[in-house]
């Protein structure tokens, strides 16, 4: 026995090294430099005056609404149009795999790609989007230069890219549902209103949990797709900031990594307590 | 209305898209109440027909008819059938009772929770789950599972319950049980039932009737013991039976049937047991192990290679032109292996086939 755990330390030991030194070590690090300040190489203990900074900053608040706001409106609307078209490619569309890799395709893009891409879609004068809604006589906003619009910009964005990820993921479960499901739900007359609720989507709550943390998680973590859209800006006049965007700004451009740090740790805190949170509402919906 | 035919197949053929004729002209009838087993190895095409009677599949030919109707056209949902996959195909999410409740709370005809309730609730007694209501299925043993299942099945109070191996994934001795369990539950609600197993055992032990079915065509549609005693065929002769029966060659001359160790005088043989006259030529003489025994006066001398206990008998295993031979004798009998022994059969119980496997005797 005692051998046996002294062989098992060894063969973990790769991971438990790797592990340490770049998960574990830099968290503390942060939460460490949270609390000092100066630059890298001049760093000094000053307790809380970070954090007191941050909350007294607007721009960090800006950053913060912005983060939760985009959080709580495209993961919901994006998880719900992705089952949407994972039902609907699953249910009525012949040739799926040729559709899946379609869909997959924007997972497998590069985001500055993507985003460059769609800079040309939302431009005010020229964007095919407008193009579209001048067609429709709609209302056609100046989605990239105008700051009131950036956040929606954003949001409308990041729908988009998160569809390609859940949709496969969602196909696997749906593919792993039994058919006889299906086949003894016909039988006994179900329609298929009946079909997806009763049958569908309680099949799909775990996965569906697991797509809500990632997509959660993700979400908090917004910063490239910004950067794509803007030009390596965070909107005119940083209307579209978020807290990576916060954090990065403080630590490269600014030269405060105490103050970064500080926003570093009230995100971690935040995307903790979220997962957390959505972790016991789909408890509560159900699992097996 | 006829009662004997409520169930009515009439010249059944199915052709799959892969060209695959599963199902060649069958047709049979089965009588209101009973409970008729579709017997057959496997790729014999009794899901197929299942499948067909449920309106999972659509028939190429031929026409179905329930209580003299004819459903060929008629969705599944409106045939009234009760249907019980081999997997049971519960739904894990929901509870036994959500389970039961599922196809009285669904579709057009959907009842009030507090009605469809009470209706699962008759069935669960009935299937003995009650206690079991609030259980998801993935906490259940099989023959929990089954049961739920077959309650599900019958909430929607069908006129006929089609079950496809509803045993095959239960270990030995729970099938003894539930198989008996099935039998006096649908016999108590009265139902007509059609059940698929490639178990002759199964088959013979609740089925009203039999059907045997291979290669798309039936083999023989009787009683139980009718397969046994009075096969149809060399086939028939062949599944059905355990320890299975004895085949020997032999050639008929004018007078005898002779094997390569023994003669038959064909005048020792029951004249009113043949079917027609037959030519000399090669026939195969089949016997059932426990119509081939031992006796002083035998027919014909062999060594005993192996014996094998089940129970109350003993198999004597034997070679007889390069094949083994069986024959069924007590326990008790002082034979040992190796020993020589003597062997006799009884010929008003043995069957004549020609080589195509037709019987004639």
């Amino acid at each position: 026995m005692k051998t046996n755990q002294k062989k098992a330390w060894f063969f973990l030991a790769p991971t438990i090294i790797f592990v340490t030194l770049f998960s574990i070590y830099p968290i503390l690090r942060a939460f460490g430099m949270s609390f000092q300040s100066g630059s890298l190489i001049d760093l000094r203990w000053t307790g809380f005056s970070n954090y007191q900074y941050i909350f007294k900053d607007p721009e960090f608040w800006l950053a913060i609404k912005n983060t939760v706001l985009y959080a709580i409106i495209s993961v919901p609307v994006g998880l719900a149009i992705s089952i949407m078209l994972a039902w609907i490619i699953f249910d009525k569309v012949k040739h799926k795999s040729f559709f899946e890799t379609t869909f997959f395709m924007p997972y497998v893009t590069s985001t500055i790609a993507i985003g460059i891409v769609f800079r040309y879609i939302f431009n005010g004068d020229y964007g095919m989007l407008n193009f579209v809604l001048r067609c429709l006589h709609l209302h056609a906003p100046d989605w990239i230069d105008d700051p009131a619009m950036s956040l929606t910009t954003i949001i409308i964005f990041g729908i988009w890219s998160s569809l390609a990820f859940n949709i496969v993921i969602l196909m696997g479960a749906l593919r792993n549902i039994d058919p006889n499901f299906y086949t003894i739900a016909d039988m006994f007359g179900a329609s298929g209103r009946d079909k997806f609720w009763r049958i569908t989507m309680p099949e799909l709550v775990p996965t569906i949990t697991f797509l809500l943390t990632m997509n959660v998680i993700g979400a908090f973590k917004i910063y490239t797709s910004v950067y794509a859209l803007f030009n390596g800006q965070a909107g005119v006049g940083n209307s579209g900031t978020t807290a990576v965007f916060y954090i990065y700004n403080k630590f490269q451009i600014v030269g405060t990594p105490g103050v970064a740090m500080a926003a570093t740790v009230v995100l971690f805190l935040i995307i903790l307590f979220a997962t957390f949170l959505q972790r016991k509402m789909m408890k509560k919906i159900g699992e097996y | 209305m006829d009662n004997n035919k409520f169930v009515e197949v009439k010249n059944l053929r199915k052709v799959y898209d892969n060209g695959h004729e599963a199902i060649k002209n069958v047709s049979f009838s089965v009588k209101k109440g009973d409970l008729v087993c579709l017997l057959g190895p496997s790729g014999c095409g009794k899901t197929t027909i299942l499948n067909i009677l449920a309106g999972l599949l659509n028939p190429t030919e031929g026409d179905i008819l329930f209580n003299g109707k004819s459903v060929v056209k008629v969705a599944p949902k409106d045939r009234h059938i009760g249907y019980v996959f081999q997997n049971y195909a519960l739904y894990p999410h929901m509870t036994v009772l959500q389970n039961v409740m599922f196809p009285l709370i669904v579709g057009a005809n959907k009842k009030s929770k507090a009605e469809a309730k009470k209706i699962a609730t008759k069935y669960m007694e009935l299937t003995q789950i009650t206690e079991l209501a609030d259980q998801k299925p993935g906490n259940l043993s099989g023959g929990q599972q089954q049961r739920v299942a077959i309650a599900r099945a019958l909430v929607q109070e069908p006129q006929i319950l089609l079950m496809d191996e509803p045993l095959s994934n239960l270990d030995a001795r729970l099938r003894l049980k539930i198989r008996e369990e099935i039998r006096s539950l649908v016999k108590s609600v009265g139902i007509t039932t059609l059940f698929v197993t490639h178990d002759q055992e199964e088959a013979l032990s609740i089925g009203d009737k039999i059907i045997l079915f291979n290669d798309g065509v039936i083999q023989q549609d009787d009683l139980g013991q009718n397969f046994y005693l009075e096969p149809n065929n060399y086939f028939v002769a062949n599944f059905v039976g355990n320890p299975v029966i004895d085949n020997f060659k032999i050639t008929k001359t004018a007078n005898e049937l002779k094997s390569s160790q023994f003669t038959i005088n064909l005048a020792d043989l029951e004249q009113s047991r043949f079917k027609r006259e037959i030519p000399d030529g090669e026939y195969i003489l089949s016997v059932r192990p426990e119509n081939i025994v031992p006796d002083p006066e035998g027919l014909f001398e062999t060594k005993v290679d192996d014996i094998e206990l089940i129970g109350r008998e003993r198999i004597l295993k034997f070679t007889f032109d390069n094949q083994q031979v069986r024959s069924l004798i007590n326990l008790e009998t002082p034979i040992k292996r190796g020993d020589q022994i003597k062997l006799k059969m009884r010929f008003n119980r043995v069957f004549l086939f020609t080589p195509e496997g037709e019987r004639v005797y």
